[in-house]
């Protein structure tokens, strides 16, 4: 039984000296279709690698936003800054609760808003974060909390990304990487925001879409709201309008409310606004700039009414 | 609990610390450890199921101890009797009753009347058709004075609630698995590594073969319609990969985990796909149903020592009911009868043994004939699976009208170049294992520690590049 237990413990070990190696080889050498669990996509969909990079030279703004793709493509500086509001949008594609308290906090501190916007919807807290895991491997620096995250999350796609931006990170590869600001439609705008060229959803609504609460995920979503109140900073949570149709078909949408107005002060813009499907949306769910500007000249009115935060 | 989750990770190493460090030296608490562990594994599906388990395992251990004290043919017969009641019972309510009151109500409105459906919203236990097998076999064999009764509750208890074999087999004779709770087992240290390295290689079975196989699988059976004759038959081709692998997968953990406990399950595959005919094929294809059915029902019904007729009769009965053991839908039915199709021109022809040996016994390749051979006995069953895979038999044959076309010659258009390169390193490691009981058994004969270490290595760097990752169940629980 000894000799057995003490070659478990050698071939352990091994195995986790030698894999770390070999990953970082595989994701060299292979080509693309052989790394389907070794992701490395820096400047990947989304501009968070700009992002990031612009967000260590900010200071002090008066807005800071959270959350997935509805936030960063939600959200837009231009219109809040013609309401002399400064905002920073660090929204990312498939965001989760993790990612976002990460982002605070390496972040918080140095941009110091005076009001958070969390975009929150249910999918934002029922995602495994696994997605959004390798976006920030890739494009952000990885340290403990990183690899916090990737034992939460727990998934061979998530440690192998861990294990791959560490060793991008070691190698200083990041540091020699240009994004371009223009990709296919997407336009990266200051301070976080990406614009898509105009066009016009003409998706059909699909079926029935479920969805439920991730524990850890909304473990994290506490304590990233603890942290706003440790530090006195007050924060709202936005569910972004998303097209009609699509609206319609998710389930539970009242646990889903009752739960965020329990955890802070709520306001879910696909009861309170009236957008058109066609018009104000480029897919299902993502606002085109029309909808955009409707949206967040909504939104400010009712900031500036409720929260007076100018 | 699924073999391939971190619950399992955790639940393994516990077990096996406890088993071998507290209980090692107390025969009855080991047995005991194993009865709780074993219903902590069940229990973590659903703890209701539990109830079914442990009621089932009543039944059995008395009729089994009356059994043995009745002398009166009649009395025997009605214990008998009653056990294939209560565990066929259960099967039959849990598993079959939505589907017989629905086909009743279709055959009644064929016939112009109008029957208001009475079908239940029933939750089908994990893994009931293989324990009430097992506990059915027990039965069988007191009955059939091949077995002592157990007055060892526990002893009975842990076989058969055995949490490797439990949910999707192999499907245990008493006669093999009881006697092994009586005897006081010991740590062997080659015993418990080879059962280590058989259950790394169930997991690439299961995490790399099946799982991505799954994908494709999926993706092309779901859009049938939408895809070239070509693709079509890599899809069904990626389908029998698929089940071998979770199947065969889920036998190899399973006898690789009784192995570090110090049990020997039977072997539940022996590379089918490697047969020479279909009757090969049934022969290395879940071996331990094979065998069960030909025990208990095949033989009893006269077996092939009868008229050519009744033969035929048998036949039929015996894979029409395989089929059915495996679902309640007709596809699975008509799975079965396939097969049996497949094999009675053999059985007939006094040609359904003629492969009784390992395929190129001794050799490195087959000949072209062997080749041949193979490869037609896969494909046939391939075609089978079809009907398994389907959902309805309308679809199952639509999807073989979509294959057997002219578009059959074009190039298809799935064309997942490294699931193909996986799987021929697959079937070169299955080959060369051939004459084993697992593939790489043969790696713990004599291989220096460089060679065995380095392909264990080699297995887990696979999973970690090309498992899926999420936890997917094994295909066979739902049986």
């Amino acid at each position: 039984m000894g000799q057995f237990l003490k070659n478990i413990v050698l071939f352990t070990m091994l195995c986790l000296f030698g894999y770390v190696p070999v990953i970082c080889l595989w994701g060299e050498i292979a080509s693309q279709d052989l790394k389907t669990n070794v992701s490395f996509n820096i400047g990947g969909v989304g501009h968070l690698f700009t992002r990031l990079q612009e967000v260590k030279t900010t200071e002090n703004v008066d807005v800071l936003v959270l959350g997935t793709s509805l936030a960063y493509r939600g959200f837009d500086p231009r219109v809040f800054e013609s309401h002399q509001l400064r905002l920073f949008n660090l929204g990312s594609s498939a965001q989760t609760p993790l990612q976002t308290e990460i982002l605070l906090h390496r972040y918080l501190d140095r941009l110091h808003p005076r009001i958070v916007i969390f975009e929150v919807n249910p999918f934002y807290l029922s995602n495994d974060g696994v997605e959004s895991s390798l976006d920030f491997f890739a494009n952000d620096k990885n340290d403990f909390a990183s690899i916090r995250s990737a034992f939460i999350i727990n998934n061979v796609k998530t440690y192998n990304a861990l294990i791959y931006g560490v060793y991008k990170d070691i190698t200083a590869f990041k540091l020699g990487f240009k994004e371009p600001t223009n990709k296919k439609d997407d336009t990266y705008i200051s301070h976080g925001f990406v614009e898509k060229a105009l066009s016009y959803n003409r998706n059909q609504s699909s079926g029935a879409i479920s969805w439920t609460f991730e524990r850890y995920q909304l473990a994290a979503f506490h304590n990233s709201l603890r942290m706003l109140k440790e530090k006195g900073i007050s924060y709202v949570l936005v569910q972004a309008p998303i097209s009609k149709a699509r609206y319609a078909n998710i389930i539970n949408k009242e646990v889903f409310d009752t739960k965020m107005t329990n955890l802070g002060t709520y306001y879910n813009f696909n009861e309170l606004m009236q957008l058109n499907d066609g018009l104000h949306f480029y897919d299902s769910h993502h606002l085109n700039q029309n909808g955009v500007a409707a949206f967040n000249n909504y939104l400010i009115k009712t900031l500036f009414l409720d929260y007076r935060i100018k | 609990m699924l073999f391939n989750s971190i619950d399992f990770a955790i639940f393994l190493p516990l077990v096996f610390v406890l088993y071998w460090f507290v209980c090692k030296k107390h025969l009855r608490l080991q047995n005991v450890l194993i009865v709780m562990a074993s219903y902590v594994f069940y229990g973590w599906w659903d703890w209701r199921f539990l109830s079914l388990i442990l009621f089932s395992t009543l039944v059995d251990y008395s009729v089994g101890l009356y059994l043995h004290k009745t002398t009166t043919e009649g009395r025997r017969k009605a214990l008998l009797w009653t056990s294939i009641g209560v565990n066929i019972g259960l099967l039959g309510f849990f598993k079959y009753y939505n589907f017989f009151v629905d086909n009743f109500v279709t055959a009644f409105s064929f016939f112009g009347a109008s029957i208001q459906p009475n079908t239940l919203n029933i939750i089908l236990p994990v893994g009931i058709s293989f324990y009430t097998f097992q506990t059915l076999s027990y039965t069988i064999d007191v009955y059939r004075n091949k077995l002592e009764p157990t007055r060892d509750m526990v002893a009975f208890a842990a076989f058969v609630s055995f949490f490797p074999q439990l949910v999707a087999g192999p499907i245990e004779r008493a006669t093999n698995l009881l006697p092994q709770f009586y005897k006081r087992r010991r740590f062997h240290y080659s015993k418990a590594v080879d059962g280590l390295r058989q259950i790394l290689w169930g997991l690439f079975k299961k995490v790399v073969i099946a799982d991505n196989c799954a994908q494709f699988a999926d993706l092309i059976f779901d859009n049938y319609t939408a895809y070239s004759g070509s693709t079509l038959l890599l899809g069904a081709v990626f389908f029998a990969f698929q089940i071998y692998g979770d199947f065969s997968g889920y036998s190899d953990i399973a006898i690789g985990t009784a192995r570090l406990f110090g049990f020997d399950l039977k072997q539940n595959f022996a590379f089918p796909y490697f047969s020479r005919d279909i009757a090969e094929f049934w022969r290395r294809w879940h071996i331990s149903l094979s065998t069960w059915f030909r025990d208990y029902v095949y033989i009893p019904l006269g077996g092939s020592r009868v008229s050519k007729a009744l033969k035929v009769r048998n036949v039929l009965i015996i894979f029409l009911v395989s089929g059915f053991w495996h679902g309640a839908n007709w596809t699975f039915i008509v799975w079965g009868l396939l097969n049996a199709l497949y094999f009675l021109p053999l059985l007939l022809t006094n040609s359904n043994r003629s492969h009784t040996n390992v395929v190129a016994e001794h050799r490195i390749l087959p000949s072209l004939m062997e080749f041949g051979a193979m490869g037609l006995t896969f494909m046939m069953s391939v075609l089978a699976w079809v009907f398994f895979r389907a959902e309805t038999i309308t679809e199952a044959f639509g999807y073989l009208i979509g294959l057997f076309n002219i578009s059959l010659l074009k190039i298809p258009e799935i064309r997942p170049t490294y699931l193909l390169v996986l799987l021929m390193f697959f079937l070169t490691i299955e080959w060369l294992g051939r004459s084993r009981a697992y593939a790489i058994e043969v790696l713990g004969l004599q291989k220096p520690r460089f060679l065995r270490w380095g392909f264990y290595f080699l297995i887990i760097f696979l999973m970690g590049l090309f498992m899926k990752t999420n936890e997917t169940p094994f295909i066979y629980f739902q049986f």
